[in-house]
């Protein structure tokens, strides 16, 4: 047991307990009934919230066999350097899905962006399994939303024949 | 959760099956929840983050390549959108005492005032005293026994997904943790 402390896990190594491990732990100890009280415990002290569990059922009406998925290929949480000093930076996002590239940035008052190559298309900003709220749209594939998503969200387009789902994500 | 039923049960939501998508919440969701809880979000982050992994996993379910790994898929999904809060946190709050991400609720949940009711008050208080043990273990043994604790047992290769170690040093770890958790309970004369 005493390869595991050290490199790989130094964090542990420096809460400074081990005499007590050493100390009081016979060597057979029963870990797996340990485990079970522990899951007994969560289940009481901190099980699924009932209302997530029932959006979860619900999300089965995000399952769309149509819609093609626009996956995301750049975040900027992710993918760009932070600016120093600098706050309420807008999170820009790339979505991609086949030719069609959708760019969006959003920030504190809302969202805004562009459908790539451009085009005209009807846009939704989805919230939930029931929340829709339509965009406008110019010709040229531009849109703007002064309501910021306010959790989970994605994009649906409609443009040509295709419907396009954008990733879902946490603004 | 067995990992052909996941994967048959996947296999027949894709193809309609409502049911089937309820029994993978049921068999899922406290895995999904347990990596949140891992990661010491606040509430509001975390009941975010569970809904985007659910939601996601709804859109992918047709194109999941290895429906019986639905479990690692959500997993992996879960600590990534749990590590971009953090991100997130970390670049609006240049700090890194850890506390600022601990706001676990203090609510108490219906199971819990019906425990306190009840006159197995003295259960109550064993549960509650290994409960504090394991919070105050060090990080990386309170996330993985967070993790392995969900209902039904996650696997180690899900523990692996949701934990990003690596699938063979989880049982090590996990036999170590718990002995360091035992420690700490005989040392305080708890359970």
């Amino acid at each position: 047991m005493n390869d595991m402390n050290g490199a790989r896990f130094p964090d542990d190594g420096a809460e400074g307990d081990e005499g007590v491990e050493e100390a009081f732990v016979d060597a057979e100890f029963d870990a797996g009934l340990l485990e079970e009280e522990l899951r007994r415990a969560a289940a009481v002290l901190d099980p699924v919230p009932a209302e997530l569990r029932r959006l979860a059922v619900e999300a089965y009406a995000l399952h769309d066999l149509d819609a093609k998925v626009a996956e995301l290929t750049f975040d900027s949480l992710v993918d760009a350097l932070p600016v120093r000093g600098a706050t309420d930076v807008p999170r820009m996002l790339t979505f991609r899905a086949g030719e069609l590239t959708v760019d969006v940035e959003v920030t504190g008052q809302g969202l805004m962006g562009q459908v790539l190559p451009p085009q005209s298309a009807r846009i939704e900003v989805l919230g939930g399994p029931q929340a829709a709220a339509p965009v406008p749209v110019d010709t040229l594939g531009r849109f703007t939303s002064d309501t910021p998503p306010s959790g989970p969200f994605a994009l649906r387009l409609r443009t040509g024949g295709d419907v396009i789902v954008t990733e879902w994500l946490r603004a | 959760m067995d990992r052909t039923e996941v994967g048959a049960l996947v296999r027949a939501a894709v193809d309609g099956d409502a049911a089937a998508w309820k029994a993978l919440v049921e068999g899922l969701s406290p895995l999904v929840w347990s990596v949140v809880r891992a990661h010491r979000l606040s509430d509001a982050d975390g009941h975010e983050v569970y809904q985007t992994v659910w939601f996601r996993f709804a859109q992918h379910l047709g194109r999941i390549r290895e429906p019986e790994k639905a479990g690692s898929w959500l997993a992996s999904t879960t600590r990534h959108e749990c590590l971009k809060v953090i991100k997130a946190l970390a670049r609006l709050m240049p700090t890194d005492d850890p506390q600022v991400l601990d706001r676990v609720s203090e609510d108490r949940t219906p199971e819990q005032t019906v425990i306190d009711s009840e006159e197995a008050a003295a259960e109550s208080e064993r549960i509650r005293r290994l409960w504090q043990e394991f919070e105050e273990l060090g990080e990386r043994c309170r996330q993985l026994l967070r993790v392995l604790m969900a209902t039904p047992p996650p696997s180690y290769v899900e523990a692996s997904a949701a934990l990003g170690i690596a699938v063979g040093s989880i049982g090590p770890l996990r036999q170590r943790c718990l002995r360091r958790l035992r420690a700490r309970l005989d040392a305080r004369g708890a359970v």
